[in-house]
């Protein structure tokens, strides 16, 4: 009996060893395959995340290009944010990435480094990327390759909802030039205002925020694979939703932790009862629709020193190109379309964010209405403080956002002095950083 | 009735020799199908999960063989340390809070009462409710801030728009409330349990003139001691597994300020979020190694209080 088991024990260790070798084995790796489209029919896949809206318009898009392309067929794949890059890290370990895929700045870094992402250079045939600000193509690259087609910018603006203001009989300051100080000056009327039923603002909570931050105090957030931001600069963007709790602007700390976590219809400002919202200035059109109000409006983000240049083209979105794509010529022919045929720049519209290509954006802002109107001409308005663009967010940081929430929720809560956090954050950011390379 | 009476036959005959071998044979045969999924889709991986726990493996690039710098990591890690109090605070009043209801209400369904097939049905149902993600939905809107609960306080003249969910002293406690609230399995079995002690015990009891309380303690406790412990081993083991709904009502953050960060969800952080597999595995293992621990002193204490009638 006992010999039996040491022969089973023995089996199976070898089954292990085996099966840990082929797995290893099967990591993903650039398929080389030439970039030149095949003859046939031909399937790509394509993943995005995103909502209800986005679903419709992609696919609507999409069979535009194969009306197009009749040899492509394109079989889509989509889920909500978290679970994304769930799928999308298990796939890739898979080696069955989908062909094109939906890419954020925070993950660029990591999928780009991996060399999970095609060289778009080696496209360019078939993607032509000349069509965009050349600020902004260059926050596609990593390690000096184009691993991305930016697809859209996000400005940060701060929504306003006219109507709660209107209730309240209170006037808007003039935005073009206002402080953090004026901002929350005002906002705190609106709470007091109100009695407290109507909050003013939340304060901003996540990596694009603190980016702004940095360089509205001469700093930057990252340069290369280093946090360059100091201790007391990410101590005073730790502290703001704490203060803002202690003076009413955001009511009290539960209620601005729960507004960070609720999804948009359940915050205070998609339910009408807050007057201003700092965040992606697209944004409003969702916000709109969810507090059932077209009287909104989009002021610039306040600064510390009015007028300075601490404004950035950021890409909203990209499309990329997974290196392991048996048909990466097909597969650029649909980014190309994506970002560039006016067809689908039309169907899309801003539900992605402003269009990348600035022709588009164009076509679009002649013919738009309401609060996309007012998103698209957003971007004239804050032009004269658009300066260079950062360093784009590092491989192992793509945690940025959560990493944010919660060494704020510690201030907010007493759990942590802000400088102290500051540092820990710094030091945590910098080891995951440092780990991933 | 029947897992927890071969669990405790199975402890009490556990030095007693085997069966013989032809038996083994067919015995084998029969669990065939349930040992190569055991072996496949379990054994191995669990294997290979400890093999990983000694690598930097982000699932992209292949696995880099570390050593123990993953364990060592863990000692240096406020969140590891941080996880594991969330998790054992919550183990350690949520289980036997909830063997405790559940205890009461099957002594109370047992009194042969009309309509027990009602309650007891009524009683199991949040049970097979609880774990799943509806209700882990419908937790953070009843501790929202304009929630069910502070209606309900309402009532009482409490007046209060505080989100019981957003904040980092109260989130693990309505998480603990879930947790009680689904006392269905161990109730039923419970109820089962009791059904088995003799009548005779309590009639002889009552006509020695003890009361309904000395009747519970030195009758019911007793001879329900091997059902309790089975309770209480299987309850420990998986409340530390506790993953779904703290995934949920935090939105996967773990939040607020780290006050539900399961150990679980710790764990698929790293392994999912951050990339760092082989960390994710060697926090794994560690789990393993806790939940083991947890149940040997369990058993070991168990010589103190559990009685088999033999």
């Amino acid at each position: 009996m006992k010999r039996m088991w040491k022969k089973y024990v023995a089996t199976g260790l070898a089954a292990v060893t085996l099966l840990a070798t082929t797995a290893c084995g099967s990591s993903v790796g650039a398929a080389n395959v030439p970039v030149v489209p095949a003859n046939g029919d031909v399937t790509i896949r394509l993943s995005w995340w995103g909502g209800d809206a986005r679903i419709k318009a992609t696919e609507e898009a999409i069979a535009g290009f194969e009306k197009e392309h009749p040899n492509i067929h394109v079989e889509t794949e989509y889920s909500d944010w978290t679970g994304y890059w769930d799928k999308l890290a298990v796939q890739s370990a898979g080696g069955n990435a989908p062909d094109v895929m939906q890419m954020d700045e925070l993950y660029l870094a990591f999928y780009g480094s991996m060399d999970a992402l095609l060289d778009l250079n080696k496209a360019s045939d078939y993607l032509d990327l000349s069509t965009m600000d050349p600020s902004l193509k260059a926050m596609g690259q990593v390690d000096g390759k184009q691993v991305a087609a930016p697809m859209t910018t996000s400005q940060y603006g701060v929504i306003i909802n006219n109507d709660v203001l209107d209730s309240l009989g209170l006037t808007l300051p003039d935005t073009d030039t206002w402080t953090w100080d004026e901002f929350s000056d005002f906002a705190k009327q609106v709470t007091e205002k109100s009695g407290g039923k109507t909050i003013g603002a939340i304060a901003p909570n996540n990596g694009y925020g603190l980016q702004l931050w940095a360089r509205q105090h001469g700093e930057n957030l990252f340069k290369g694979n280093a946090v360059t931001i100091s201790p007391e600069t990410l101590a005073s963007f730790l502290q703001l939703p704490a203060d803002w709790a202690k003076n009413g602007i955001e009511g009290n700390a539960e209620r601005w932790s729960e507004n960070t976590a609720a999804t948009l219809n359940d915050t205070d400002f998609g339910k009408g009862k807050q007057a201003m919202m700092i965040t992606q200035a697209t944004q409003i059109t969702p916000y709109a629709q969810a507090a059932g109000t077209d009287n909104m409006t989009l002021a610039p983000v306040p600064q510390v020193t009015p007028g300075e240049k601490t404004m950035y083209l950021k890409p909203g979105m990209y499309w990329a190109v997974s290196s392991g794509s048996q048909h990466p010529a097909e597969a650029a022919m649909l980014v190309d379309y994506l970002v560039n045929d006016k067809n689908a720049g039309a169907i899309l519209g801003t539900e992605r964010g402003i269009p990348a290509n600035n022709d588009i954006r164009r076509m679009l802002a002649k013919d738009a209405t309401g609060t996309d109107r007012t998103s698209l001409d957003f971007m004239d308005k804050i032009q004269p403080t658009l300066g260079n663009p950062p360093s784009i967010t590092p491989n192992g940081a793509s945690e940025l956002d959560k990493i944010i929430v919660r060494y704020q929720q510690d201030v907010v809560f007493g759990k942590r002095k802000a400088l102290d956090a500051a540092k820990d954050m710094i030091a945590e950011l910098q080891e995951s950083i440092d780990f991933a390379s | 009735m029947s897992s927890f009476a071969e669990f405790g036959t199975l402890v009490k005959n556990r030095h007693k020799p085997k069966d013989k071998p032809k038996d083994t044979k067919v015995a084998l045969g029969f669990l065939a199908p349930w040992l190569i999924g055991a072996i496949f889709l379990s054994l191995i991986p669990m294997l290979y999960s400890l093999g990983i726990s000694f690598t930097k493996y982000n699932m992209i690039k292949p696995p880099q063989f570390v050593g123990l710098m993953n364990y060592r990591h863990m000692l240096a890690d406020p969140r590891f340390l941080n996880s594991l109090t969330v998790t054992l605070t919550y183990v350690v009043i949520s289980v036997p809070l909830q063997l405790v209801a559940a205890l009461a209400l099957a002594v109370l369904l047992d009194r042969g009462m009309r309509g027990l097939a009602f309650y007891r049905s009524a009683f199991y149902l949040p049970s097979m409710l609880g774990g799943s993600v509806a209700v882990a939905v419908l937790w953070k809107m009843v501790f929202g801030s304009d929630g069910l609960f502070n209606a309900f306080l309402g009532l009482f003249g409490i007046d209060t728009s505080m989100s019981w969910i957003a904040n980092p002293d109260t989130a693990n406690w309505t998480l603990m409330a879930l947790h009680i609230w689904q006392f269905g399995s161990p109730m039923v079995i419970f109820l089962a349990g009791l059904r088995q002690i003799p009548r005779e015990l309590y009639e002889a009891a009552s006509v020695d003139g003890a009361g309904k309380w000395r009747q519970f303690r030195s009758i019911t406790l007793p001879m329900l001691s091997p059902i309790i412990f089975f309770n209480l081993v299987m309850s420990v083991i998986n409340s530390f597994q506790t993953f779904t709904q703290a995934y949920v009502v935090s939105g996967g953050t773990g939040g607020p300020s780290d006050s539900t960060l399961f150990y679980t969800l710790y764990l698929y952080q790293q392994g999912f979020a951050s990339l760092r597999m082989g960390y994710a595995s060697a926090l794994a293992w560690i789990m393993v190694v806790i939940v083991a621990v947890l149940t040997g002193i369990n058993f070991a204490l168990s010589k103190f209080w559990v009685h088999y009638d033999d």
